[in-house]
C-alpha cells in the first residue's frame, strides 16, 4: 500500500492519496501557470486508488480544503470530483468534505455548484475559518 | 529619464494610487513574482480577506492571459504591463498586452457578452463553461472562456476594455482591460 504525497507549494495544493487509510485529500491554493502538468499525474493517482477493491468494499473519503484556484485549475478539479462521482454510481460510499473559509462566497458556490451536479456522491460543505 | 523626471513618475504613480505597476517582459517567474507582491500588499491594504481574494484572482487571470495569449515579442516572449491600484473606494487591476488583428473579432465579442451579463448570466454562463467539456474548438482560449467570466464574477462592476491601434505596427493592436473590484 503505498501514499501519494504531492507537498504544498505557493501555486499548488497539497495531494495526499493514501491507499492504506482510502483518502483522498487537497489542500492549498492551485494557480499553476500549466494546470494540465500539475492535475495529470494527480487524477492518474486518483484513478489507481479508486479500482481498489478496498474502495468498493469500504468506500472512500476526499477532502477538499482550498484557498484559491485560478479558472484554469477550475475545470481539473472538478474533473477529479467527476470521477468520485462515476465511482459513488457504481456503487461505492464516497464522502466528500468540501471546506471552506466562510467569508469566501465564491469558494461556496462552487461547493455547492458540485454538490447539485454530482449527487451520488454524500456531499458536505464545511464552514473551516482560515488562519 | 532624469531624476526630475523620476520625481513626477513617482508623483503620479502616488496621486493614482498605484499598488503595483509592472511594464515589460512576461515570463513564469515574473508572474510568480509579482502575484507574491500583490499578496503582501493586499495583506496590507484589503479591507478583508473576501476583497483581497478577489483582487489576487483578478490579478492572476489578467497575468496569465497575458503569459498565454499574447503574441511574443522580438526576443520571445509577451509583453505587458499589469497594475493594481487602490483608490478610497475601490480596487482597480489593469492589464495592457499586444494582439494580433486575427484576434480581434473574436476577444471583442468575448468581452462584450460578458460586459452585457448580469451576475446571475454571469454565474449561469460559467456554470456552462464548466460542464462543457469540448474545451474551445477555436484554440484561443485555454480556460474555454473561464477566464473573463471569473474576472467578470470578481468585479463589482462591468470589465472594462479598449482595444488601441500600435504605431507603425499595422498587424497588431494593443488590448487593455480593467476590472474593478
Amino acid at each position: 500500500m503505498t501514499v501519494f504525497h504531492l507537498p504544498p507549494t505557493k501555486e499548488t495544493p497539497e495531494i495526499l492519496i493514501d491507499e492504506e487509510n482510502l483518502r483522498f485529500s487537497m489542500s492549498g491554493e492551485s494557480y499553476p501557470e500549466n494546470a494540465m502538468t500539475f492535475y495529470g499525474p494527480v487524477r492518474n493517482q486518483l484513478a489507481t486508488l479508486l479500482t481498489l477493491p478496498g474502495v468498493a468494499a469500504h468506500g472512500l473519503e476526499a477532502h477538499f480544503n482550498l484557498r484559491y484556484f485560478n479558472s484554469s485549475s477550475t475545470k481539473l478539479i472538478r474533473a477529479l470530483v467527476g470521477m468520485l462521482q462515476r465511482r459513488a454510481e457504481g456503487g461505492s460510499k464516497i464522502v466528500l468534505q468540501w471546506q471552506h473559509d466562510p467569508e469566501d462566497d465564491m469558494m461556496a458556490e462552487f461547493g455547492e455548484d458540485l454538490r447539485d451536479e454530482f449527487n451520488a456522491i454524500d456531499f458536505h460543505l464545511i464552514e473551516v475559518e482560515s488562519a | 529619464m532624469s531624476a526630475k523626471e523620476l520625481g513626477a513618475f513617482r508623483n503620479h504613480a502616488h496621486a493614482s494610487q498605484v499598488l503595483l505597476h509592472y511594464s515589460g517582459e512576461i515570463t513564469s517567474s515574473v508572474v510568480a513574482t509579482l502575484s507574491d507582491t500583490v499578496r503582501q500588499r493586499l495583506d496590507d491594504s484589503a479591507p478583508d480577506r473576501r476583497i483581497a481574494r478577489r483582487v489576487f484572482s483578478a490579478f492572476i487571470e489578467m497575468a496569465q492571459n497575458v503569459l498565454h495569449y499574447a503574441p511574443p515579442a522580438v526576443d520571445g516572449q509577451p509583453y505587458g504591463s499589469l497594475t493594481v491600484a487602490h483608490d478610497a473606494e475601490v480596487f482597480s487591476v489593469l492589464c495592457c498586452n499586444r494582439i494580433r488583428n486575427g484576434q480581434i473579432g473574436r476577444l471583442r465579442e468575448r468581452v462584450e457578452a460578458v460586459r452585457k451579463m448580469t451576475l446571475d448570466e454571469i454565474k449561469a454562463t460559467y456554470r456552462m463553461q464548466l460542464r462543457n467539456d469540448e474545451g474551445d474548438p477555436e484554440g484561443i482560449s485555454k480556460g474555454a472562456g473561464l477566464g473573463f467570466l471569473t474576472l467578470a464574477r470578481e468585479a463589482s462592476a462591468p470589465i472594462d476594455y479598449r482595444i488601441v491601434p500600435v504605431a507603425g505596427q499595422p498587424d497588431e493592436a494593443e488590448f487593455h482591460l480593467l476590472a474593478i473590484i
